[in-house]
């Protein structure tokens, strides 16, 4: 698959396979034809309708008002109110399915895409920028959908309305009609081109101004060392480059905008000129009746608006179809994990956990990330996977909860190679508790339950308990009820840990994997973590990406793994022992602990500081 | 020094902050001011032009058709009918352009005015605002002034001008015929307004469905890893289909009203079409009325009826531009911070004694932050302070720069009071080290040199990176020194940032120091890098240290200890260790904290 996450993509019109794209925007369509098709008949309706009113209307100053019959008169008004209270039928129908259809489309994009998206492997995510799967889900479902619906309908209409005025122009007069056909392809090739150009401008704006509101952003961010640097005068230099930009394209935009409809009229103008001409000397030779001339004037300023519709529809097509393309690609990215062919059922994962000569690298870059690991742990073993960032912890945990697979070796759990397991056999019996810990927006008590969604309110207070949740929880205004905000955002760091692991409790996992958390929590919170792990630990092989001493030195075996290998191995007495990596890294840490631990100001500032994160 | 150096005429947007809303809006486009007077007379010609078209129309059907003139006069008339087109084309795309000039350009104007008001809003302003809330009022509440400059008020303007140039014409038809017309307005004005009121309820309901998605959306992505391991995916597809299931229904609601309001005000303003038509016929034949007349009014009459129901959605989007207004003046209203202002005759070299006379601070009245505290520093001295969170440490340096003035008693800077320098002049030879540092999303190379007003060479660039402990980890990376910092680039450790900040602070050259040193974020071989560059750094220079442990401390010159506000030790470190007292307490701790790693490493080798 090649994307370029470049925000400059939203440039490029580019649509590599124009037929394509529109063989599955059918296919996208096609569960929907009914509704869509209904609607283009009625805006069909609508279109012949105004064409009708101006028959009538030919009709009522000659058979009526020169020939001075009231009969008629009233005959063609009541005809023209019959077609006033049709037409409404009419726009109610085609507005009301056409908004019907849109709507669908777009949930049936957004669920196609969120349920896809959930099926892809973590290679997927590491690689591809959020904001950019965002806005496949949303905008570019929205101009996917508006291309499937108003696009077509606008076309519809412009197209059913041109050629209705043509026929009734030719049936009125053929020569005079020829005149107007005549300019028909010269007025829509200037508002294709004009429309082309606007709406170039038009983007151009919106990229200058997400430029401009992610400069502002910033300024207001920094606005400290912007003072304190004395940036004033240089970031609005800069800034107002960036604002002129913005001033440049919108005004090409607005003004080329005022430049379009005139420009138009101007043409249709020239050529109802020539109808007058014509129509005129015809009326004197009785070729032509005044009614039939007022109509072909009628119908000359009926094709101006769909005319410029149809532009319109033309300038930002190949946007959409660019958009389309996107969620296209999108759909079609195969997972890089999934299911063997034949997979093993099983109830439980617990049993020896073995790596043997594990290596791994990520698909775009050769570098070993893990080098030949190999290492087996018993069921119900501790493990301690200490070492400096960067160093291949947290990718081990990886593979292990197959988030990755290994590039060359293998994996065994239990005796079997992980791969012949259901990858949700494998990632449901693995409990994992991040070191940023993830909750959803919603109640304590949701986020508690996402571990095991069946459990019932007093297992997930048991859980909670456990955990040594409970307490901060009932401390809660609204108690298990507390709603967590945006991502967790309105507990402290700690708060959301324990919840993570009241989380993973209830879910009673078989293999239990914890990052630690560098951060500084509270002595408490820290106790009750402590408490919480151990809780999680026991009975079950674990795996934690330590940084508290105290796990370190209660492992069972203690992995110091430096650049995709074990640089050390063995338990805290051994690795002291040797003097050597471990040794530094304990000592250090050691030391640090007991600095911020005995500051007689560290309490006070650890306390801020958790209630501001 | 200039502090405004726009490209355009200057005009101080303060002066749109009075009392009258519509003055406001007309300063707000002063110097647009005849760009505006011209829209507006161009849609008046265009209106007028257009009726001309209609009135033309009667002209050549019961002059020219009826009374078969063919010839001179049907060329002549089909000439002027050309002219008045081309007449009313040109006044449309002028009233366009005159329009465009005048809503882009003034908004133009407030957003750069907004970006540097609010960087020139003072720090205790910043402390106390959102970021979000800002931003949002300088871009889309702008947005929202600039539709309505660009569309709104013009647009309303064109249609009440439309309207009466429209009607008066049909009036001198036939005044009658011209009152039954009108009929029908005010029941198409009311219910439009009404349901363009009632329809962006709707819409913020479906707009606010939209957010939920979203976040559902993000929250789902960015924890990807959660979901996966408690396999959820399902549970998450199914919360996924419920909001998005909630955001169809309200757009279903949304178009059920849409599909009432076009096909009846179609039937109401049909029905006036109708009547009318009718009753014009009918005058017609009865003599009152030419036909090239009514064949005019037909067209006059849509031009009456129609754009009505467009009014009731401007007019409703008006009273959007007027709580915009309000909210933008709101932050114009503020005082931005006199940088420039000095009562020495122009920015010294500073030298770096300072000293503390009596100084108390307060951010709120009787709260106070400092409490007379006093002290004295010579110039290139280390002075750390020491003190819990809130005991006033950040405060007496924010006072430095002058992101805040004293409230009582002064500090003296090389023998002047400090409010005697500008803000700019102090900002100039003062640098900063913050606890997390604050890096630009620009090149790296940028973000050295960003304190530094001149050109700077590479290798001036390299130095001083080099000085700071970074040179090496830069051109580690593929683009080197111009690699990207944030969203679109590199993102840099904790320790790389404050080193970039330390290089950044070298270039400066500053006299003064304020150095808040936490290192509390990075692990051990950082530190002991970032720790000799910040050595590099102080050298020579009056500095100030947010102390958080022991080692940066024990070298200081001066020690103050903190506690509310107030100086409860002062001295060096072996001055301090002699009495009874906090630092002392600190002291002990590092002493215990040796002997209990040494005991560590013992328990293990005796074991």
């Amino acid at each position: 698959m090649s994307q370029t996450h470049d925000d400059e993509e939203e440039l490029s019109d580019d649509v590599s396979n124009t037929k394509a794209v529109f063989a599955r925007l059918y296919g996208v369509l096609k569960p929907h034809w009914k509704t869509m098709l209904s609607a283009m008949v009625s805006i069909a309706l609508v279109a012949f309708s105004d064409a009708l009113f101006t028959l009538i209307q030919r009709t009522t100053i000659d058979q009526a008002i020169l020939a001075n019959d009231r009969g008629v008169l009233r005959q063609m008004y009541i005809y023209y109110g019959i077609i006033i209270i049709a037409q409404a039928v009419f726009v109610f129908g085609f507005v009301y399915l056409v908004g019907l259809q849109g709507e669908r489309i777009r949930y049936d994009l957004r669920k196609m895409m969120f349920n896809h998206l959930q099926k892809l492997s973590l290679s997927y995510y590491s690689k591809t920028p959020l904001g950019w799967i965002m806005s496949r889900v949303t905008s570019d479902s929205e101009k996917m959908g508006d291309l499937l619906t108003w696009g077509i309908l606008d076309t519809t209409w412009a197209a059913v309305n041109i050629v209705t005025a043509a026929i009734f122009m030719l049936f009125i007069q053929w020569q005079l009609a020829l005149i107007v056909i005549a300019s028909l392809p010269l007025m829509l090739y200037v508002a294709i081109k004009f429309r082309k150009r606007i709406y170039y401008h038009y983007r151009l704006s919106r990229k200058a101004n997400s430029r401009m509101t992610a400069n502002m952003n910033e300024n207001i961010t920094g606005v400290r060392i912007v003072k304190a640097l004395r940036r004033e005068e240089k970031n609005l230099d800069n800034f107002k480059i960036l604002s002129t930009d913005m001033f440049k394209s919108s005004y090409r935009a607005a003004y080329l905008s005022a430049l379009f409809m005139p420009t138009i009229q101007t043409i249709s103008a020239i050529s109802l000129g020539f109808v007058l001409w014509s129509g005129g000397n015809m009326v004197n030779n009785s070729f032509i009746s005044i009614g039939s001339l007022q109509a072909f004037i009628s119908f000359i300023m009926m094709i101006l608006w769909p005319i410029q519709d149809i532009a319109r529809v033309y300038a930002e097509m190949q946007n959409a179809l660019a958009s389309s393309e996107r969620i296209f690609s999108l759909l079609d990215t195969q997972p890089a994990i999934s299911n063997r062919e034949q997979t093993l059922a099983i109830n439980s994962i617990r049993g020896e956990v073995v790596f043997e000569h594990v290596s791994f690298h990520y698909e775009n870059d050769e570098t070993q990330v893990i080098k030949d690991l190999s290492f087996n742990i018993a069921q119900g073993q501790n493990i301690a996977l200490v070492g400096s960032t960067g160093g291949g912890k947290t990718t081990i945990v990886n593979l292990l909860c197959r988030f990755y697979e290994p590039t060359s070796g293998e994996i065994l759990i239990g005796g079997k190679n992980y791969l012949d397991y259901k990858l949700e056999d494998i990632q449901s019996r693995i409990g994992v508790v991040l070191q940023t810990p993830h909750l959803f927006s919603g109640t304590v008590m949701d986020n508690i339950r996402y571990g095991k969604l069946e459990a019932s309110d007093e297992q997930v207070q048991e859980a909670a308990k456990l955990a040594g949740a409970h307490e901060f929880i009932m401390s809660f205004e609204k108690g298990y009820g507390q709603n967590v905000g945006e991502g967790g955002n309105l507990l402290s760091v700690g708060q959301k840990q324990l919840i993570s692991i009241a989380r993973a409790l209830l879910a009673d996992p078989d293999i239990f994997i914890m990052d630690e958390a560098t951060s500084s929590v509270d002595t408490l919170t820290e106790a009750l973590i402590q408490k919480g792990m151990h809780r999680l630990m026991s009975g079950r092989t674990s795996f934690i990406i330590a940084h508290r001493l105290s796990t370190i030195k209660g492992a069972d075996k203690i992995f110091v793994i430096d650049d995709g290998r074990i640089a050390e191995a063995g338990n805290h007495d051994t690795l002291m022992k040797n003097k050597g990596h471990y040794y530094r890294l304990y000592t250090q840490q050691f030391r640090h602990d007991l600095e911020s631990e005995l500051d007689p100001f560290a309490e006070l500032e650890l306390n801020k500081a958790d209630g501001a994160a | 020094m200039p502090t405004n150096k726009l490209n355009y005429p200057t005009y101080d947007l303060r002066k749109v902050t009075g009392p009258n809303q519509l003055q406001n809006f007309w300063r707000m486009i002063s110097g647009w001011h005849w760009h505006y007077v011209g829209a507006t007379f161009f849609a008046a010609l265009g209106a007028l032009a257009r009726t001309g078209m209609n009135l033309f129309l009667a002209y050549f059907i019961d002059e020219v058709l009826i009374k078969r003139q063919f010839g001179g006069k049907l060329l002549l008339a089909i000439l002027a009918y050309l002219g008045v087109v081309i007449l009313q084309a040109l006044s449309s795309f002028m009233s366009g352009k005159f329009s465009a000039q005048t809503a882009e350009g003034s908004t133009r104007r407030m957003r750069d005015y907004l970006f540097n008001h609010i960087q020139r809003l003072s720090y205790a302003y910043h402390s106390e605002s959102k970021t979000g809330d800002l931003l949002e009022r300088a871009t889309s509440d702008v947005d929202t002034l600039r539709r309505f400059f660009a569309d709104q008020a013009i647009g309303i303007g064109r249609i009440v001008l439309i309207f009466i140039i429209n009607f008066v014409a049909i009036y001198n038809m036939n005044a009658r015929l011209a009152w039954i017309s009108v009929i029908i307005l005010p029941v198409i004005l009311v219910v439009s307004i009404f349901f363009f009121k009632s329809i962006s309820k709707a819409y913020s309901a479906y707009q606010d469905q939209e957010a939920v998605l979203t976040t559902n959306l993000q929250e789902n992505l960015s924890g990807v890893r959660v979901v996966k391991a408690f396999a959820r995916q399902d549970y998450e597809i199914k919360k996924f289909d419920s909001n998005n299931l909630e955001k169809l229904k309200r757009g279903r609601k949304l178009n059920i009203m849409h599909s009432f309001f076009w096909p009846s005000s179609d039937l109401i303003c049909g029905a006036q079409m109708l009547a009318s038509g009718y009753l014009a016929a009918t005058m017609v034949m009865d003599g009152q009325l030419t036909l090239g007349q009514f064949v005019a009014f037909l067209g006059l009459l849509g031009w009456l009826i129609w754009p009505i129901r467009n009014l009731g959605r401007l007019i409703v989007d008006t009273s959007r531009a007027t709580v915009s207004l309000k909210r933008i003046t709101d932050i114009i209203k503020e005082k931005e911070e006199d940088l420039v202002t000095t009562e020495l005759p122009a920015c010294i070299q500073i030298n770096g004694d300072i000293s503390f006379d009596h100084v108390n601070f307060e951010y709120e009245k009787n709260h106070p932050v400092l409490n007379d505290v006093s002290f004295e520093c010579k110039a290139g001295q280390v002075i750390a302070l020491l003190g819990s969170t809130g005991s006033g440490k950040t405060s007496l340096v924010n006072l430095l720069p002058r992101f805040y003035d004293v409230t009582s008693g002064r500090i003296l800077l090389d023998g002047h009071d400090l409010r005697e320098y500008s803000r700019d002049c102090l900002r100039s030879q003062i640098g900063i080290i913050e606890q997390e540092p604050f890096l630009f999303s620009c090149s790296i190379r940028d973000n050295i040199t960003y304190g530094v007003h001149r050109e700077v060479t590479q290798a001036e660039v390299e130095e001083v990176a080099a000085e700071a402990a970074i040179d090496d980890v830069i051109k580690g990376f593929s683009k080197g020194y111009d690699t990207l910092v944030g969203e679109r680039g590199v993102t840099l450790s904790g320790g790389q940032k404050q080193r970039v900040a330390i290089a950044r602070t070298l270039l400066i050259n500053p006299r003064v120091l304020i150095l808040d040193d936490s290192t509390s974020s990075v692990d051990m071989e950082t530190e002991a890098q970032i720790r000799s560059a910040l050595e590099n750094l102080m050298q020579a220079r009056t500095t100030f240290i947010i102390a958080h442990r022991i080692q940066s401390i024990m070298s200081a010159d001066i020690i103050l200890v903190f506690d509310k506000g107030q100086i409860v030790q002062r001295g060096t470190h072996e001055s301090l260790l002699k009495e009874d007292g906090i630092y002392r307490n600190i002291y002990d701790i590092q002493t215990r904290i040796d002997s209990a790693v040494q005991e560590e490493i013992n328990s293990v080798s005796d074991s």
